[in-house]
């Protein structure tokens, strides 16, 4: 069922080049649904146990593959956010068949890096991601994107070959039979060997979450990707650097985790506050996502790095949500764009043509900005509430953040959304069709685990406990 | 009283195959065309990778040898031997559909590469130093002929300045034999491993400078810098089938050659692997930094060949039985995936010069199996999985670390985002949409390149998602720590 999970829409993607044009929607579609409907059903019955199979036993390579908690919990949120994606490229673009095969592609690898328990499995689905979300950029982005594109894979192949070193060095030296996870940790490395590999694995996990100063991918990316934000929105996705701390590095680097605390939580705290900064000055609303999502993902390494369990049962939360809504702001730029061709955010008066349009990008940036009563509240606020046990005033700086994300982000709004519409300017049509669904299924997301947390807490609780309580706990 | 010759058919058989397809090439083109020597030339390359996979010795045999040990059939030498029969055999089919653009089409074309690929089968099945040197110089004196066999001055000027550096690389390595020979006093390299263990100071003084020698030597062969100089302009200059011959077949057969010289004869020996380790820290940054800057890609291909030798020569640094595997992997994915990228240029390249850069841009609107097919070889080539590239780093990366060559890999790892960057570019133009005419050849049917692209593309993908299909094979520590034979 796992394998099925993982594999599925891999499968679809192949199976696009091979359909008939006019199905291509409807197959992908199909395909998406599916991988959902797999997760639901692996999800009521309380995940997919560890299976694991020897790959390349000459390298001690395993294929080990688990959902279970916050795995499952991401792996949810990708195969929700694909669907959607799918439902707005298969309106949004003529002749999506590319865009489409790309999207499943890419939702494969990133159900593989959430499943994977097997370290050289986890670097093999990491940047198999990569391919896809190059693609899509190569094919369908801005004019700039070449540039960008040579930024986005050069920072990413930077970081994960340095952390790639760290994989064949945490076996080598800590002498363990495979790369499984399991065995690893039963083989830990000790000294200051530990935090050599830790920093190599941290390049990787900084690029990817992204952490300031390896972030000046992010802006480029989201600029010249296209307009309708359906590649930003998978490039949201593929954010899995907080993940992979949690699930790797304080698992298998702990005392390397605990030493380099202070200066990881600092750099957290800072890139919260400076991302929030950056965005307030932005006039382009792919720029100003881009760096509001920088500013998310410095709480999200906040919470990772305290080793607070408070915080990170917080930074999982918001790490799994903030896709939602981030995602979907994307697809409501797209809209933006697709009707008033320009992702300017001084263009004034939309709301007064496209009320439902303005209303729900509104509803999405009140979770984003952690409105209590939506999803985002509850994950800034865990790991604010926890970092703060560890590091009042580094919690208080990334808490500085939070509001300075209530002025970026409604000053934008309103010169975009409030004012009033230049003369002249184009009728803006309101949302139409599929398009509800795609801004409105992320918000009932956003406000149904903001009011009832339980269910996604269930599931991120027990394996943060867990982990923590492998390093001593707090 | 003489002694009856030591000679056994059995580990001859795969070299005699090819030599007779390069005698019946050179004899029978006088009567045949050359397409029916290619398919001749093709059905003996598969007879001998089948007469080597019968050599394959399992747990307890002891390998066939001739010659006193002069020539030995260990699985190291059926590995890369095999390795090597997949890259000629994929040069003879490009060259099939390629051949008579380029103004090759004859059957002296046929003859010097069987004649090459016989000079680096004996390498590869090498017992000593000698059998070593004649099959590199039967393979080098081909090689040159090739590159310059085509009618034009830029392969006149490519195969003279091959000609002139490789000789001088030649006789440095005879240099380094002849003090390895004075030092140990054995040719054979069972016999010099021995020896090196308890040498007389002058001795060693001798064996170390013949150690340098043959390294200086064999970097001319397999193009470490700073001996990598010919590389650019011999790959570029010669037609694009005849560089997919020397940048895959060729530098295997080097590497097969270093490995039995150093790996093996001199694996005791001291001071080498110090200075083989700036050889490559060097051929790490000049080929990945000067690759950056290329324009036309089948030159930016012969410098990634430059970089590559230095992610390969990684290998050598490991321990041998680490080492020797992760070689026999990479050199067979760095064949398949080189081979196919080359075919694609050989396909698709308007003159000999291949095609620039930028002329890619959209290609994947005009030619989707070829674009797809070389953003494979790319991905592959800049060593992104899940591609079979991946694991020959990861090999590389591992052998080196392993051994204690921490920053050596540090290097290579910022020598690979380089590389991606230069990788990147072209693979990302050919699927960014484009309305300027194309500025390929899209003429011809070309059903034995498509066989050997698709052969590639395959092979790539097919590895690099189950390396253990190759990898277990060569992953057998035992048969890396035997190659000086017993």
């Amino acid at each position: 069922m796992i394998h099925l999970m993982i594999f599925l829409p891999l499968l679809g993607a192949l199976l696009l080049l091979v359909t008939p044009r006019t199905w291509r929607e409807e197959v992908a579609g199909f395909f998406a649904a599916l991988t959902l409907g797999l997760g639901l059903w692996l999800w009521r019955d309380g995940g997919a146990a560890l299976y694991s199979a020897p790959w390349v036993p000459a390298l001690g390579a395993t294929y080990s593959v688990e959902l279970a908690g916050p795995s499952l919990a991401l792996a949810l949120v990708t195969a929700l956010m694909t669907l959607v994606a799918v439902i707005y490229a298969a309106r949004r673009i003529e002749n999506p068949g590319t865009m489409l095969a790309l999207v499943l592609a890419m939702e494969s690898a990133l159900l593989g890096i959430f499943a994977a328990r097997d370290l050289v499995l986890f670097y093999v689905f990491f940047e198999a991601a990569l391919l896809p979300s190059l693609l899509m950029l190569a094919i369908y982005g801005g004019p700039e994107r070449m540039r960008a594109l040579v930024k986005f894979a050069a920072y990413t192949l930077l970081g994960s070959l340095l952390m790639l070193l760290s994989i064949i060095g945490v076996r080598y030296f800590g002498g363990s039979p495979t790369f499984a996870l399991r065995d690893l940790a039963a083989n830990p490395v000790e000294g200051v060997t530990q935090t050599w590999l830790y920093l190599g694995f941290l390049a990787a996990m900084a690029v990817k979450l992204p952490l300031w100063p390896l972030h000046a991918w992010l802006p480029d990316f989201h600029e010249q990707n296209h307009a309708s934000g359906i590649p930003d929105l998978m490039g949201t996705l593929y954010k899995v650097g907080g993940y992979g701390l949690f699930a790797f590095a304080l698992p298998l680097f702990p005392d390397a985790s605990l030493e380099l605390r202070p200066v990881l939580m600092a750099l957290a705290a800072f890139t919260a506050l400076y991302g929030a900064w950056i965005a307030f000055r932005q006039t382009n609303w792919k720029r100003l996502l881009a760096y509001a999502g920088l500013s998310h993902m410095g709480i999200v390494g906040l919470g990772m790095f305290s080793l607070n369990e408070t915080a990170t049962v917080g930074a999982l939360y918001l790490l799994a949500f903030q896709n939602v809504y981030t995602g979907a702001l994307f697809l409501g730029v797209g809209m933006l764009q697709e009707r008033i061709g320009s992702v300017d955010t001084r263009v004034g008066g939309v709301m007064t043509q496209a009320g439902a349009l303005s209303g729900l990008t509104m509803a999405l940036w009140f979770a984003s900005i952690a409105v209590p009563g939506l999803a985002g509240f509850i994950g800034e606020f865990s790991v604010l509430l926890g970092a703060y046990q560890v590091s009042p005033w580094l919690a208080f700086i990334a808490g500085l953040s939070t509001i300075a994300a209530a002025a970026y982000a409604l000053t934008a709004f309103q010169t975009t959304f409030w004012q009033g519409r230049p003369l002249g300017s184009v009728r803006v049509a309101d949302l139409e069709q599929t398009e509800w669904l795609v801004l409105g299924i992320p918000l009932a997301v956003a406000i149904l685990f903001g009011v009832y947390s339980a269910p996604a807490l269930n599931l991120i609780q027990p394996a943060v406990r867990g982990v923590l309580s492998a390093l001593g706990g707090q | 009283m003489l002694q009856a010759p030591d000679i056994a058919l059995a580990p001859l058989l795969p070299i005699l195959l090819v030599l007779a397809g390069a005698v019946s090439s050179t004899v029978l083109g006088f009567h045949l065309p050359r397409r029916t020597l290619t398919f001749i030339n093709l059905a003996l390359l598969v007879l001998s990778g089948i007469a080597m996979g019968l050599l394959w010795s399992g747990p307890g045999e002891v390998p066939a040898t001739a010659f006193g040990g002069g020539l030995q059939a260990d699985n190291a030498a059926v590995l890369l031997g095999l390795t090597i029969v997949v890259g000629s055999v994929m040069t003879l089919l490009v060259s099939l559909d390629t051949a008579y653009r380029a103004r090759v089409s004859f059957p002296e074309f046929d003859a010097m590469l069987m004649y090459a690929i016989t000079g680096t089968l004996l390498i590869a099945f090498s017992g000593d130093l000698i059998v070593m040197l004649i099959g590199l110089e039967i393979m080098s004196l081909a090689s040159y002929v090739l590159a310059t066999l085509q009618d034009s001055r830029r392969a006149e000027e490519s195969g003279l300045k091959y000609f002139l550096l490789g000789s001088a690389g030649s006789a440095v390595l005879i240099y380094g034999l002849a003090l390895v020979y004075g030092a140990t006093g054995s040719l054979g390299y069972a016999g010099i491993a021995e020896a090196t263990s308890g040498l007389t100071p002058g001795n060693l003084g001798l064996l170390v400078g013949g150690a340098l020698l043959l390294l200086a030597g064999f970097g001319f062969k397999v193009a470490l810098a700073p001996f990598h100089q010919w590389t650019p302009d011999v790959y570029s200059g010669a037609p694009t089938s005849v560089s997919l011959f020397l940048s895959t077949v060729v530098k295997v057969a080097a590497f097969a050659g270093m490995l039995r010289v150093f790996g093996g004869a001199l694996q005791n020996a001291p001071f080498w692997a110090d200075a083989l380790q700036i050889l490559i820290a060097a051929t790490l940054i000049i080929g990945n930094a000067a690759s950056l800057f290329q324009t036309n890609f089948k030159r930016m291909l012969a410098y990634s060949a430059v970089a590559h030798t230095g992610f390969v020569a990684m290998t050598l640094l490991g321990t041998p039985g680490l080492g020797g595997a992760a070689l026999g992997y990479y050199l067979l994915i760095y064949t398949l995936m080189t081979a196919a990228a080359l075919a694609v240029v050989a396909a698709l390249q308007r003159s000999e010069a291949g095609m620039e850069i930028s002329d890619l841009r959209g290609l994947y609107y005009r030619h989707p199996g070829y674009a797809i097919a070389l953003a494979v070889c790319l991905a592959s080539l800049a060593g992104l999985p899940p591609f079979a590239g991946f694991f020959g780093k990861y090999l590389a990366f591992q052998a080196a670390f392993q051994n204690g060559y921490v920053w050596l890999s540090i290097l290579a790892v910022l020598a690979s985002v380089a590389a991606l960057v230069y990788y990147l570019r072209p693979a990302m133009l050919m699927f960014m949409p484009d309305r300027t005419p194309a500025r390929e050849y899209p003429h011809g049917q070309r059903p034995a390149t498509n066989l050997t692209v698709a052969l590639g593309v395959a092979g790539i993908t097919v590895l690099g998602l189950l390396p253990n299909l190759w990898y277990g094979w060569v992953a057998d520590p035992a048969i890396w720590e035997l190659l000086a034979g017993r």
